[in-house]
C-alpha cells in the first residue's frame, strides 16, 4: 500500500487547527502533523486576559478536550521549534536537529509581538502576554492594585487593559502610533478615541518616546521607563504592545517569497508548489488594493486555515477577507471594536 | 557517467609519502586539491580564499597575532574586512546548515585577530628578488591596493596613481567612520602599502588639462593595472514630470554616492527632517544612517523588492533599525513632485509585486499599474547602484555589453601590458572581492612580467593527535558583537557602533567552529565493520559505501552507498555531513579512525 500523503501544520493556532479539522475532514487518510513552539495544545489567544482574573489552570481556556487530537488521527508535536523549511527536499529541520519530510506544508506561524529595534536592548526587563505561560509571569510580578506601564498599546493590549482596571489594576499607557493597531484611525478621530481610553480609567501618556527601560531604584516601583527628552514614569510591569510582526524566519531559506510576511496569492498558495500559508504569517495579494496585504483578527484567520485546507485537497477557492475596520465608541463611552467580538 | 568508475575500491586512507617531514607532507594530488575545495565550505565562498578554521583555530588558542597572519597572507586588510565584509563565508557555514544551528561569526572573529594582538606585533613578509620592473597602478581602492601589495612583494617597482587625496577608495570616501574607523584604515593602508610602494595622490589620470594621460603611463611602465572602481551613480529611471533626466537638479536631491564622497573630502552636508532614501545596497544604509546622524527625525529607505533581498548583511540592517531608520518594500519612485520654490516636497511612488529573479541574481519586482501613492519628504538621496566610467581612458579597450572594460583570466585588457581589476571590471561588488580579484590579476601581472608562472597552490597535510574539540561545543549559542549604547549614538557621526570581542567572547565564538580543515577518515584494511562509530555519529556521517565516483578532473565525487553487507567495499567518512565532533574517533576499538589537518598553502615553482 502506498505511504498516506503526510500534511505537516507549521502552527497550533486558529489558523492550523481550522487547516487541520478540514484537512482531515476532506482526507480521512492522510497523516496531519501540527508543530508548535508552545507547550500547550490549543487555545483561544484572545482568552489570556482570563489569566489576569485568576484563571491559573491551562485546561479551562483549551478549545477542545484533550482526546481532541487523539480523535481526529492528528499528531501533535509540541515545544518544537522549526528553524528551517527546504522546499526542494521536502524538508523540516527542528531546534532539536530532528528532520521530518512532508507532501503538503501548511505555514501557521503566525505573529509575535513586535518590539521596535531600538528598545530591543530592553526586552529582558519587559512581561509578556503571548503565551499562556508569560500571562502567568506577568501576573506574579504584579502585586495587588499594582500598575502596569503598557508601550504602544494595540487592540491586544487595550483589550488587557480592560480586564486589568477591572480587577483594580492601574494601566500606565504610552501612546504612540501603534495605539489601536491594527486598526487604521484618521489623525482626526484620535483624539475622540484618546479620551474614550482615559475614560474607561487607562491614564494615557501621549507623545513620548520611550529610550530605555531601567530597573527602578531600592523603594520604587520595579520598573523605569525613560523617555527621549530624559523624562520617565515609573510602574510595577512594562509590557510592549506594537502590534504582531510575522513568524517567518525559519521559512527564509525555503525558498517562498517573503516580504514581511510569506507571499500567497488569493488561494493562500505561496511560490512553492508544495506550501501554503494562512493566518498571520501571510500576506495575502489583493488585487483589489493592488498590494500585498495582512487580514488580522481571528475570524479572518480561522477562514483562511479552512480555506487552504481546501485547496491543499483540490479546490481552488479564494480568500475573501472581512475587512471591519470600525473602531467606534459605545454609548458608555468605551472603546468598541469587531477585533474584540469573539 | 563518464569518469565514474563504479564499484572501484579507493583506498580510504593514503599514507605519508617517505619524504614527509615530522609527518607533514604536501600534495599537488587533485583528490587532495579537490576535498579542501569541496570541505571547507567558507574558504571555498572567500573570493580571497582565506584561511577560516586556520584562524579560528589560532584564536582559540589565543594566538591572536598568528591568526592576523594567516587572513593577511589572503586578504591583506583583516582588520578592515573583519568589521565591514559581505561575508559571503557566512552564508555557506557548515555550522548553519539545516540541523545544524547558525553560522560561526567568522567576520566578527577576524576582528578580533586584528583588535586582540599584541600591541607590539610585527608583520612577517618574505620578499623575492627585484625584478627591476615596474608597474603602474591606477586607483587606490582595494583591488589597487592588495595587487600593489603583492608586487611589491614579488620584487616589482609599483607607483600607484590616486586622484584623491588620499588611499582606500570606497573604504575612505565611501564608508562612513562609525563603521570604520579612520584609524585602523589608516594603520592597515600603510602595512599594505610600505614595501616600497610609491603613492602618488592628488594625480588623476585621464586625457584633460593637468592630467596624467594613461598612454604616458604605459610608455613609462612594463605593465599598467586600472582598478578605478565604479564611480559614477545609476540615475534613477522616473516615469515623467519634474527632473526626470536629472533629479539632482532639484533643491533637496542627491546621489547619494556623491553625498557621502563629499561630506569625507570634509565638506559640509545637512539633510531636511524627513529623508527618504530610495535603494538597497551598502550605500542605501550608509546615508540612511549618516542622516539619521545628521538630524533627520524621519529617515526611511524605500526598497524596490523586500528587505531580504537587500544584499547587505541582517546585522547591518538591525543597527540601521536600531537606529530609528525603517525600511518600507515593494515600493518604487515614479516621480518626484516640488513646492512653489522649486525644492522638493515628496515622493509619488507605486506599489510593485515579487517577479522571478533577475539574470544578475537579483529579484525582480514589477510595478503594478494604477497603484500610484504619495510620501512627503524635504531630502531624497539616491543610492540604486553604481556604473564604472571609462572616459578617462586615452586608449581603446574593448568593452562588455554592459560598459565595463573585458579582462582575461589573468586581468589583461584587449591591449598587452594593460590589466584590469576590481569593481572597475565586475562593477559594483564588495570589498572582498576587490580584494581576491585584485590578488589574482597582481599573480597574472607577475606571470606576463617574468614570463612563467613562479608559484602555485598546493595542499599540506599533517596528522593531528586526535579530535580538536568536544562534542558539546557544538551547542554553544552564536555570540552576538556588542554595540555602542542607542542613547548619543546618532549624535556622533565618527563613533564606532560595533564594539568588538573581548578574550572571553573570542574563546566562546572560536570553539563553535567545526575546524573544517580536519578530514576524518577510516582506514578500510583495520576496520572490524563493528559499526561502533556509526552507532555515536550525531549526523549521518558515515556511510557504508560500494566505492567512490572519480571524477573527469581526478577528484573525488558522489559517494555510491549501499545497504548490503556482501556489497560494502568501504566505510567512509562523508566529510560534507561530518561535523568534527570527534565521536567516532573517541569510540573505534582498534583506532583505525585518523584526523590530518589539509589545507593550502603557496609554494614557489
Ligand atoms: C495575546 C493575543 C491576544 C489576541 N487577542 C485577539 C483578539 O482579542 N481578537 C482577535 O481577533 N485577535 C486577537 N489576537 C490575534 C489573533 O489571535 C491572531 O490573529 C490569531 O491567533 C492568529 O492565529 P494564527 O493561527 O495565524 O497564529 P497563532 O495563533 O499566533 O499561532 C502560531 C503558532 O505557530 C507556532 N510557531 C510559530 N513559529 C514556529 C516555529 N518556528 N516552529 C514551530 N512552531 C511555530 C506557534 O507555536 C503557534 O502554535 C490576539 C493575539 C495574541 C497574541
Ligand atoms: C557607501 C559605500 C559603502 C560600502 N560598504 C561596503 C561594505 O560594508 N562592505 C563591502 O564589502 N563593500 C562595501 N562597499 C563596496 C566596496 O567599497 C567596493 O566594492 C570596493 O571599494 C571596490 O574596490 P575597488 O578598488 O575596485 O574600487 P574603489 O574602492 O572604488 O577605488 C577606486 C579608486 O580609484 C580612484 N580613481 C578613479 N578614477 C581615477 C582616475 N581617473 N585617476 C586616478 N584615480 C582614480 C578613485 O578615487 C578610488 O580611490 C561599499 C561601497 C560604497 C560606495
Ligand atoms: S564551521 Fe568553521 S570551518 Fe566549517 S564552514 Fe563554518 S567557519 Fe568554516
Ligand atoms: S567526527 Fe565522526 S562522529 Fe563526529 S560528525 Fe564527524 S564522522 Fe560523525
Amino acid at each position: 500500500m502506498a505511504e498516506p500523503t503526510h500534511n505537516v501544520i507549521i502552527g497550533n493556532g486558529s489558523a492550523g487547527n481550522g487547516a487541520a479539522i478540514t484537512l482531515r475532514e476532506r482526507d480521512p487518510d492522510s497523516r496531519i502533523t501540527i508543530i508548535t513552539m508552545g507547550s500547550l495544545p490549543f487555545y483561544n489567544r484572545y482568552d489570556l486576559p482570563r489569566v489576569f482574573r485568576g484563571c491559573d489552570d491551562w485546561r479551562e481556556i483549551l478549545v477542545h478536550p484533550l482526546a481532541y487530537y487523539d480523535d481526529n488521527r492528528i499528531t501533535l508535536r509540541r515545544n518544537s521549534r522549526v528553524t528551517d523549511v527546504d522546499g526542494r527536499s521536502r524538508s523540516i529541520t527542528f531546534a532539536h536537529n530532528e528532520v521530518m519530510h512532508y507532501d503538503q506544508l501548511l505555514v501557521c506561524a503566525g505573529g509575535r509581538g513586535y518590539l521596535p529595534e531600538e528598545l530591543s536592548d530592553y526586552y529582558g526587563l519587559m512581561h509578556g502576554f503571548h503565551s499562556f505561560e508569560a500571562a502567568i509571569t506577568t501576573r506574579r510580578a504584579l502585586p495587588e492594585g499594582g500598575t502596569v506601564v503598557m508601550l504602544g498599546g494595540d487592540m491586544i493590549g487595550l483589550d488587557l487593559a480592560r480586564t486589568l482596571i477591572d480587577v483594580g489594576y492601574r494601566v500606565a499607557l504610552l501612546a504612540n502610533e501603534y495605539t489601536f493597531w491594527p486598526h487604521r484611525i484618521d489623525a482626526d478621530e484620535r483624539g475622540g478615541f484618546i479620551a474614550a481610553l482615559e475614560h474607561m480609567g487607562i491614564e494615557v501618556v501621549d507623545g513620548m518616546r520611550p529610550v530605555a527601560v531601567e530597573e527602578g531604584a531600592a523603594g520604587t516601583p520595579a520598573r523605569r521607563v525613560v523617555f527621549d527628552d530624559g523624562g520617565s514614569l515609573d510602574g510595577d510591569v512594562v509590557m510592549p504592545f506594537y502590534g504582531l510582526v510575522p513568524t517567518a524566519e525559519f521559512m527564509l531559506r525555503s525558498g517562498v517569497d517573503i516580504e514581511r510576511g510569506l507571499l500567497v496569492d488569493p488561494q493562500l498558495h505561496t511560490t512553492d508548489p508544495h506550501i501554503w500559508a494562512a493566518g498571520d504569517v501571510c500576506q495575502i495579494w489583493s488585487a483589489a488594493d493592488n498590494e500585498y496585504r495582512f487580514y488580522y483578527g481571528w475570524t479572518n484567520v480561522r477562514q483562511m486555515g479552512e480555506v487552504a485546507a481546501r485547496n491543499v485537497t483540490g479546490t481552488n477557492e479564494p480568500f475573501e477577507g472581512v475587512d471591519d475596520e470600525r473602531l467606534h465608541i459605545g454609548k458608555d463611552g468605551h472603546i468598541l471594536s469587531p477585533f474584540w467580538e469573539h | 557517467m563518464s569518469g565514474r568508475r563504479r564499484g572501484e575500491k579507493e583506498s580510504t586512507v593514503r599514507p605519508a609519502p617517505a619524504s614527509g617531514d615530522g609527518g607533514v607532507w604536501y600534495s599537488d594530488d587533485p583528490r587532495d586539491i579537490g576535498w579542501v575545495r569541496e570541505n571547507i565550505p567558507c574558504q571555498s565562498a572567500c573570493p580571497a580564499g582565506t584561511n577560516i578554521p586556520g584562524y579560528i583555530q589560532a584564536i582559540m588558542e589565543k594566538e591572536y597575532g598568528r591568526a592576523y597572519e594567516i587572513n593577511r597572507e589572503a586578504n591583506v586588510l583583516p582588520g578592515i574586512l573583519g568589521r565591514i565584509c559581505s561575508r559571503p563565508c557566512e552564508d555557506v557555514c557548515r555550522h548553519a546548515q539545516p540541523g545544524n544551528g547558525e553560522t560561526v561569526n567568522i567576520c566578527h572573529l577576524k576582528r578580533t585577530a586584528s583588535d586582540l594582538k599584541h600591541v607590539g606585533h610585527r608583520i612577517t613578509e618574505s620578499l623575492y628578488t627585484p625584478s627591476g620592473k615596474q608597474v603602474a597602478i591606477v586607483g587606490a581602492g582595494p583591488a589597487g591596493v592588495a595587487a600593489a601589495h603583492d608586487l611589491s612583494l614579488l620584487g616589482h617597482d609599483v607607483t600607484i596613481f590616486e586622484r584623491e587625496s588620499d588611499p582606500g577608495g570606497m573604504l575612505r570616501y565611501g564608508i562612513p567612520a562609525f563603521r570604520l574607523p579612520r584609524d585602523v584604515l589608516h594603520v592597515e593602508l600603510h602595512n599594505a602599502l610600505r614595501l616600497g610602494v610609491e603613492l602618488r595622490t592628488g594625480v588623476e589620470v585621464g586625457s584633460g588639462e593637468g592630467q596624467t594621460p594613461l598612454t604616458r603611463l604605459g610608455k613609462d611602465f612594463d605593465a599598467v593595472l586600472l582598478s578605478t572602481g565604479s564611480m559614477a551613480p545609476v540615475t534613477l529611471p522616473l516615469k515623467e514630470g519634474v527632473g526626470k533626466d536629472n533629479p539632482d537638479s532639484i533643491e533637496g536631491v542627491e546621489y547619494g554616492l556623491y553625498f557621502l564622497m563629499e561630506m569625507h573630502r570634509g565638506e559640509k552636508k545637512t539633510v531636511g527632517k524627513r529623508v527618504a532614501v530610495v535603494g538597497a545596497g551598502f550605500t542605501a544604509l550608509d546615508c540612511a544612517r549618516v542622516a539619521k546622524r545628521l538630524g533627520a527625525e524621519e529617515v526611511t529607505i524605500h526598497i524596490r523588492t523586500a528587505e531580504e533581498y537587500i544584499p547587505v548583511t541582517k546585522d547591518e540592517i538591525f543597527e540601521c533599525k536600531r537606529e530609528g531608520v525603517r525600511i518600507k518594500g515593494l515600493r518604487s519612485p515614479a516621480q518626484l513632485s516640488v513646492d512653489d520654490g522649486g525644492r522638493l516636497r515628496g515622493i509619488e511612488f507605486v506599489q510593485n509585486r515579487l517577479g522571478g529573479w533577475r539574470e544578475n541574481g537579483r529579484r525582480a519586482a514589477i510595478p503594478i499599474e494604477g497603484s500610484e501613492f504619495f510620501e512627503p519628504c524635504d531630502t531624497l538621496l539616491i543610492a540604486i547602484g553604481q556604473r564604472t566610467v571609462n572616459d578617462y581612458l586615452d586608449i581603446k579597450l574593448e568593452l562588455d555589453r554592459w560598459g565595463s572594460v573585458k579582462a582575461d583570466e589573468g586581468g589583461q585588457t584587449s591591449k598587452k601590458g594593460v590589466f584590469a581589476a576590481g569593481d572597475y571590471v565586475s562593477g559594483p561588488t564588495t570589498i572582498i572581492e576587490a580584494v581576491g580579484n585584485g590578488r589574482r590579476v597582481a599573480a597574472g601581472i607577475d606571470t606576463w612580467l617574468m614570463g612563467r608562472q613562479r608559484r602555485r597552490q598546493v595542499v599540506r597535510i599533517e596528522p593531528v593527535d586526535g579530535p580538536l574539540r568536544e562534542r558539546g561545543f557544538d551547542f554553544i549559542e552564536r555570540q552576538h558583537m556588542p554595540t555602542a549604547p542607542l542613547a548619543g549614538r546618532n549624535k556622533e557621526l565618527t563613533r564606532e557602533v560595533e564594539t568588538g570581542y573581548d578574550e572571553a567572547l573570542a574563546a566562546t565564538e572560536s570553539k563553535r567552529c567545526y575546524l573544517c580543515n580536519l578530514k576524518y577518515q577510516i582506514d578500510v584494511d583495520n576496520c572490524i565493520y563493528c559499526r561502533a562509530c556509526i552507532e555515536v555519529a550525531p549526523k549521518n556521517c558515515i556511510k557504508l559505501v560500494e566505492g567512490v565516483e572519480i571524477r573527469e578532473d581526478g577528484t573525488y565525487g558522489e559517494l555510491l552507498e549501499t545497504s548490503e553487507w556482501d556489497e560494502v567495499g568501504a566505510i567512509w567518512i562523508d566529510n560534507n555531513e561530518c561535523i568534527r565532533c570527534g565521536a567516532c574517533f573517541m569510540v573505534c576499538p582498534t583506532k583505525c579512525i585518523s584526523i590530518t589537518r589539509n589545507e593550502f598553502v603557496t609554494q614557489d615553482i
